[in-house]
């Protein structure tokens, strides 16, 4: 009886911990896929994996990377499944237009299209950056990456955005 | 040593980055200040445009209160589906209690940026939970000033008794995070300077129930109180008395 309730306890700790983090690895996984429906499925299956794995995760704090983890692996497995051989980045815009219009300023959907032509070794660590929070340390642990990649990769990251965007770079360094 | 070049590479890499030695060079040379300024305000751009509106599920539309409000439900349950035909029955089970709990099935995906935000807002606050105590200890003078001043303001007495104060990051920004001691129990409230909204947007969630408003040329504020329980109308008023208490500095 203890241990049922415990039990219950605990798995409503969870539920409350994967309900405040989803909003997050929900846009996490769409910068990831470029591609709203694959975002909400390879979330779906990540909460799905998480909830059966639950006892893993020991501490709380570590939640953000350890479903960031399972998202990745859920993301590769459909790309494995589905078998893109080539990503159109000007039909992947018009998909996703409805949503890229949204923005309250005409300028965020040119910044959300700019991302969507970032090659993916560009956007992915610039996203764990920007909207998960991550450190250098905690992107090169999860990517593979020495730091100096880490740190490469999103200055190239920011370089090709600004670009892209239209911005002044005329004081912007050069690598 | 620090030169133009090194420091604008390194703010390439974490415009937020809080070294001491960057923030100095930054204030020596006037370029590099300029340079920093687009680069945050690009950077504030970047870090809206990554917070793509997420789902709430397709029967979760928005309602009206008693007074009149329009109170955005940021993720009511939904029907469970099954989309998995590997599972085994006793997962389904699970599965299903957990896509409840997630609203993930039959979603949509909202076009307004005020749900985003203050679901945003909400998710903060699990974050923080000790900055909920109902307590009568006001917090120091200084550190409330501390928490303040990088946003360019300070509280006049009316707002209240300040119970808890931090310079919390949010959206990539560093935001006054604050908690007031009302009548009728503690008030969060965060001032977002960044993060504007064309009209007030209620939401009910998660526990939380408030308020996001906009401040004319600051952004915007969010108000909420835990509890559902709590009086939409109360929280207006603490809202305004809040804004009105509010002196910006810059």
């Amino acid at each position: 009886m203890k241990d049922q309730v415990g039990g219950n306890q605990r798995r409503a700790r969870f539920q409350v911990l994967c309900q405040s983090l989803r909003p997050d690895l929900l846009r996490f996984a769409f910068w990831l896929s470029r591609d709203r429906a694959l975002a909400e499925d390879v979330v779906q299956e990540t909460m799905l994996r998480a909830w059966k794995a639950q006892d893993s995760l020991l501490d709380e704090a570590a939640a953000k990377p350890w479903f960031l983890t399972i998202i990745r692996r859920e993301y590769a497995r459909s790309f494995e499944r589905k078998r893109f051989v080539t990503v159109d980045v000007d039909e992947l815009i018009a998909r996703e237009e409805p949503m890229l219009a949204v923005a309250e300023e005409q300028n965020l959907a040119e910044m959300r299209a700019a991302l969507f032509k970032l090659p993916d070794e560009y956007r992915e660590p610039l996203v764990m950056q920007v909207l998960m929070g991550f450190s250098t340390a905690e992107i090169a642990r999860e990517l593979g990456l020495s730091g100096p990649a880490v740190l490469t990769r999103l200055f190239r990251a920011r370089k090709q955005l600004r670009v892209l965007c239209g911005e002044d770079t005329s004081l912007d360094p050069q690598e | 040593m620090i030169d133009c070049a090194r420091y604008r590479r390194s703010m390439m890499t974490d415009p937020n980055d809080s070294d001491p030695q960057l923030r100095e060079y930054q204030r020596s040379c006037h370029e590099c200040g300029l340079f920093t300024e687009r680069l945050l305000d690009f950077e504030s751009r970047l870090d809206r445009a990554l917070r793509v509106a997420v789902p709430v599920p397709a029967d979760a539309a928005t309602r009206a209160d008693s007074g009149g409000r329009t109170v955005v439900p940021l993720r009511a349950a939904s029907q469970p589906v099954s989309r998995s035909a590997s599972l085994g029955k006793g997962w389904l089970a699970i599965a299903a209690s957990v896509l409840v709990a997630f609203g993930v099935a039959g979603a949509l995906w909202l076009s307004a940026s005020g749900p985003t935000l203050a679901a945003d807002v909400v998710t903060h606050m699990a974050g923080e939970p000790e900055a909920w105590r109902r307590t009568d200890v006001p917090v120091p003078a200084g550190a409330l000033q501390d928490v303040l001043r990088d946003s360019h303001l300070r509280l006049a007495a009316g707002a209240g008794m300040v119970s808890y104060a931090s310079s919390c990051r949010f959206r990539g920004h560093q935001v006054p995070h604050l908690v007031i001691q009302t009548a009728s129990g503690p008030v969060t409230v965060m001032v977002l300077v960044h993060d504007r909204v064309p009209k007030s947007v209620w939401f009910d969630e998660q526990g939380y129930r408030g308020v996001i408003v906009p401040v004319a040329g600051h952004g915007s504020l969010a108000v909420l109180t835990r509890g559902t329980a709590a009086d939409l109308s109360a929280i207006e008023h603490i809202a305004a008395r809040v804004q009105d208490s509010i002196v910006w500095t810059g």
